[in-house]
């Protein structure tokens, strides 16, 4: 206790963003534990507790890398942007090439001498938000020029978006919305960020043409889930046990634990945890509550903004939060039956060793911000 | 540099705007299905994965008049396996380990290799529901389940256990077609058929949802508790149906008969007591087939005389002084001719003597003469029918056969000029022993009838639900003069006529013998009979009343009187020993004088027993000592106790003097192995007493 104590008024930053961080890693536990007892049962023999002990033990590590990276003076990601994208970039290429195959796509590399798979793309978007952040701010002076502004940022973000696109196409325009968006606030020229979304689209169609010719490019599921979502009246069997999964939560849940639907939902430990969510804790207190948490996330971070002296931290923050906050809202779009599956996790939620280890992380650079952004 | 800021700042809040526009179409969507639709799915989900499962309700038992169980529900597994879940890696581990277990331990239909390729071969062409095997008892199911690859759990060993209920009787052949069964492919029958509700219960039910393949309850408890069956209590009296199934059993194997069944009733309250049914096999083994008492209806031959006395009687048309001239034991009737069932050559003799040696010819001569004419017949029938013999007795066992009594006025029943003399001596008519033995028991009842019962009560947790009292279906089957009468005959068959020889010195008894021909309307068959003897005892105060048929006797006599009297006799007289209320209180006689030498003397044992018999018997005695372990010792008019000194500690006892069940008392006590030899009291023992005790082995020798 008195150590927490002391933690906690040690702590500084922003303190709702600190309760928004220590909330989801609670529901993520609560949840998982909740949602995995089927998986448990087909893998694991039985043995609810493992996925409960993973679980813990991930989150855990990841608020210990949350107050690392927390503790870290934020103009050193800064200086670290370039090396990252660098890094990145072929690493992307390796796993592409050379990645582990899970559930039909090569997202993953395996550790050297370590039983831990690793996202890879987890890796380059926080890498290519932070690179865009420092380039944009470093550029204010001139950054409605092409030539010396426009050209720099679009060019690693082209090249990472369409290195993730093939295997996790979800992830790339998701970044890809993100990287934009960066741009659009951090006052890039309007009128080349429309040019730029229709070369995002000359890119996709060069996507698809290339997946006739390499089958890495996940065209086919890309149609099929698409076909899907448009021509089955009730989005077909994960949809109607997701709808049902929410109907029975009605407004106040059917309690931590007592999920029904988890039993009959796919994944409902990540791309279905906001239906679980609901069902368990109900419309208001699940469905609004979670969903007001990643609202309020981007909220304090545009916060920063009208505070921060310097444009890097402001962007950095806004960068990731809106990165976090648009994934989560395509989570959730897909439990509602508003967008197909895409395959996206609900950050800090989800199981899932690098969506949560890279979430902390990120929440931990907004936090850096928030900290140094209070100081001044 | 205020410009820069307030352009990024209202892009910031453009995109902010845009973030909670896009929050709020989700959770509009989200509200729409959580609430507006919100019924329709939830229904659907209920529709989809839930179920309705029945839950057996325990079967009740079904218990003797003490309180045994005769029969009862023992639960029993069937052992299945899902070769299917279990992985490769766990399945090869453990395939060689499991095999030689079931083999060994579980079913040596095959052989551990045997089993091994048959595990194997399943696996391969996917059955995830093999028979292992289907009785199995919990003892043995809990030890399954510890066996390789099963103690990985269902889904990763496959093992499914299901549980079923079954109907156990401890006490085997006894009355055993009485309690019945109820099976899915037979009728049901006994009494697990006739109070099958009661003793089943009611369902359940419990919701089940499905998970994967498998459906588990939702809750733990079922939403509609299944009801227990009722427990049976019946009047079942465990010891005398041991005592009439045996007499019966040796008799129908003495006399190479086909069958035959006794039945013993309560004369006061028409509780059943014992009720046996023997039959063949196909095999010739004897075996508790069918219920004759209650579904065998048969030509009752002379017993029935009875019933036409009772008639005559209650008509006052004979008194039994009466004289009859017997024509020599031979007489026509119209083109038949009745024939005694032993020669002789009497001629005149009173109606009384007629009935007590069972002379046909009197019987039916007196029933053609009162009843012949066509228009009295009726009259014999509407008397019979005055005596309930037209009637079932309404007893609650399953299967009991409507009997058959010719009706004058029904064209239908091939009425002829010799029924009434055929009928008068138990021919053309059909009952059911037991529909015979309750009129007969009427008659040792005053006349009352009872309706007989075999279940006093349905209890519930040891509580009674229902009772079901005795009960009185007729105050008088006949005046009292008649039943008075017809007492005197049943004693008289005993003390002079065809049951003399059956004659016992402890207790008086009354009834009749019953010879009837089986098949006598068919010719060129070898003649064969029923041969039984209905009765009760002890006559002056009639406790209990019983019938004994033997179908079809071949062998060492066919008559009643040498067949089936013999098996009434040694129930009657088991009975009369194992009942205490039978006998006449000792103390009722006047004091014996006591003489020395008639006294117990030189007597060891517990001095509490002694005391307790003493008492009882009323002997004086003076009780010295107090000691646990006595001598007694006569003394003129009276027993002193005296003082034996068994043993010291760690001693071998002296047990010289007493008898077997003390001395092993006393000798298993201090930690000794007894061998017993001969029989008495102990003369002599192997170890002297004194001897330090110390585990050995004693012998006893008795005489």
């Amino acid at each position: 206790m008195e150590i927490g104590n002391k933690i906690f008024t040690g702590l500084r930053g922003d303190k709702v963003v600190w309760a928004i961080v220590i909330i989801l890693a609670v529901v993520s536990i609560l949840v998982v534990y909740s949602s995995t007892g089927r998986i448990a049962y087909e893998q694991r023999g039985g043995n609810t507790e493992f996925y409960l002990i993973k679980q813990t033990m991930l989150v855990g590590f990841g608020l210990f890398l949350t107050w690392v990276c927390y503790s870290w003076n934020y103009i050193n990601y800064s200086k670290l942007a370039p090396i990252m994208v660098v890094i990145a970039i072929p690493l992307l290429v390796y796993t592409l090439a050379f990645g582990l195959e899970i559930n039909d796509a090569r997202r993953w590399i395996g550790m050297p001498g370590l039983p831990i798979t690793f996202q890879t793309s987890e890796f380059a978007k926080l890498a290519l938000i932070i690179f865009i952040a420092r380039t944009i701010s470093a550029k204010q002076e001139y950054i409605a020029d092409f030539k010396s502004a426009f050209l720099p940022i679009i060019f690693p973000v082209l090249v990472i978006c369409l290195l993730i696109a093939p295997a996790d196409l979800s992830s790339a325009l998701l970044l890809f919305a993100t990287s934009i968006l960066m741009m659009f606030m951090g006052r890039v020229n309007a009128k080349y960020i429309i040019l730029l979304f229709f070369l995002g689209i000359v890119a996709f169609a060069g996507l698809i043409i290339a997946g006739e010719f390499i089958p890495e490019i996940r065209v086919e599921t890309w149609i099929t889930r698409f076909r899907d979502f448009m021509t089955s009246a009730d989005g077909g069997y994960q949809v109607t046990q997701s709808k049902i999964a929410i109907a029975q939560g009605e407004l106040t849940g059917l309690g931590p634990g007592n999920s029904i639907q988890r039993n009959y939902l796919p994944a409902p430990y990540s791309d279905f945890v906001y239906a679980i969510i609901i069902e368990e804790y109900g419309l208001l207190l699940g469905g609004l509550g979670i969903l007001g948490l990643y609202v309020l996330l981007f909220f304090r971070c545009v916060r920063m903004v009208t505070k921060s002296a310097k444009t890097f931290g402001a962007m950095v923050a806004l960068g990731i939060s809106l990165n976090i906050v648009l994934q989560a809202l395509a989570n959730m779009a897909v439990s509602v039956n508003l967008v197909p599956v895409t395959g996206l996790t609900l950050p800090m939620i989800s199981m899932g060793g690098t969506s949560i280890l890279f979430s902390s992380i990120a929440f931990g650079i907004i936090l850096s911000v928030s900290r140094f952004i209070e100081k001044a | 540099m205020i410009n820069v800021k307030n352009e990024v700042l209202i892009r910031v809040y453009t995109v902010l705007l845009g973030v909670v526009f896009l929050a709020a179409v989700i959770f509009f969507a989200a509200f729409k299905i959580n609430v507006t639709d919100g019924e329709q799915w939830r229904k659907k989900g209920d529709e989809l994965y839930m179920k309705y499962r029945d839950v057996e309700a325990q079967r009740g038992n079904i218990l003797a008049e003490d309180g045994s169980l005769l029969a009862t529900s023992l639960p029993f597994f069937e052992i299945r396996m899902d070769l299917v879940t279990s992985t490769d890696e766990d399945f090869e581990a453990n395939v060689d380990s499991l095999a030689y277990c079931i083999a060994t331990y579980v079913d040596d239909r095959f052989t551990v290799g045997g089993w091994w390729n048959e595990l194997n071969s399943k696996r391969a062409d996917g059955q995830r529901y093999l028979l292992i095997r289907k009785n199995v008892d919990f003892e043995l199911m809990q030890r399954i389940k510890k066996f390789p690859l099963f103690n990985l759990g269902r889904h990763r060993g496959g093992l499914i256990v299901e549980q079923h209920a079954e109907r156990k009787r401890p006490y085997g052949l006894l009355a055993h077609r009485t309690i019945g069964y109820v099976r899915e492919t037979a009728k049901p029958v006994g009494l697990e058929g006739y109070f099958d509700k009661q003793l089943a219960g009611t369902q359940g039910k419990q919701l089940m949802q499905r998970v994967k393949n498998i459906y588990i309850p939702v809750n733990d408890l079922s939403e509609i508790q299944p009801k227990n069956g009722s427990d049976l209590q019946t009047t079942i009296d465990i010891n005398l149906q041991d005592v009439t199934q045996d007499a019966l059993f040796k008799a129908v194997n003495h006399h190479n008969a086909a069958g035959g069944t006794a039945i013993v009733m309560e004369v006061k309250t028409g509780a059943i007591r014992a009720i046996a049914n023997l039959g063949r096999t196909e095999d010739g083994k004897i075996w508790e087939r069918y219920n004759h008492a209650i579904g065998s209806l048969i030509e009752p031959g002379s017993t029935f005389k009875l019933a036409t006395m009772m008639s005559l009687l209650e008509d006052q048309v004979i008194e039994l002084g009466d004289s009859i001239d017997l024509e020599g034991g031979k007489m026509m009737f119209y083109k038949e001719e009745m024939k005694d069932a032993f020669y002789h050559n009497m001629r005149s003799t009173s109606i009384r003597n007629a009935f007590e040696m069972s002379s046909n010819v009197g019987i039916a001569k007196l029933a053609q003469t009162f009843y012949g004419p066509k228009n009295r017949a009726k009259r014999f029938y509407s008397r019979l029918q005055d005596m309930n013999l037209d009637i079932p007795t309404g007893i609650e066992i399953q299967g009991e056969l409507h009997p058959r009594i010719k009706n004058p006025e029904n064209k239908n029943n091939n009425w002829s000029g010799v029924t009434i003399p055929w009928m008068s001596i138990g021919y053309e008519v059909l009952l059911t022993p037991l529909q015979i033995l309750n009129f007969y028991n009427s008659v040792a009842n005053d006349g009352q009838m009872m309706k007989p019962y075999v279940v006093a009560s349905l209890q519930s947790n040891g509580s009674i639900v229902q009772e079901f009292k005795p009960k009185v279906v007729k105050k008088a089957i006949a005046s009292p003069h008649t039943i008075k009468a017809a007492q005197s005959l049943l004693e008289g068959v005993v003390e002079r006529g065809t049951a003399k020889a059956l004659q016992s010195e402890r207790f008086r008894f009354a009834g009749k013998t019953g010879t009837a021909q089986v098949d006598y309307a068919k010719e060129n068959v070898q003649t064969t009979y029923n041969a039984s003897f209905v009765g009760y005892f002890p006559a002056e105060a009639p406790k209990y009343s019983c019938i004994v048929v033997v179908i079809e006797p071949k062998d060492n006599g066919i008559y009643g009187g040498e067949v089936a009297g013999p098996v009434f006799k040694e129930i009657a007289e088991k009975c009369y020993s194992l009942k205490m209320e039978l006998h006449p209180s000792l103390n009722e006689a006047p004091p014996i004088a006591l003489e020395n030498y008639e006294l117990p003397t030189k007597e060891v044992g517990a001095r509490e027993d002694f005391i307790s018999i003493y008492n009882h018997l009323d002997l004086p005695y003076y009780n010295n000592p107090d000691t646990e372990w006595t001598y007694s010792q006569a003394m003129n008019d009276s027993i002193s106790l005296l003082t034996r000194v068994i043993t010291e500690k760690n001693e071998i006892p002296n047990v010289k003097g007493m008898g077997l069940r003390d001395a092993l008392y006393i000798l298993e006590n201090k930690g000794l192995d007894v061998i017993v030899i001969g029989n008495g009291k102990v003369s002599a023992q192997s170890i002297n007493p004194g001897t330090r005790a110390k585990g050995q082995t004693i012998k006893l020798k008795l005489s």
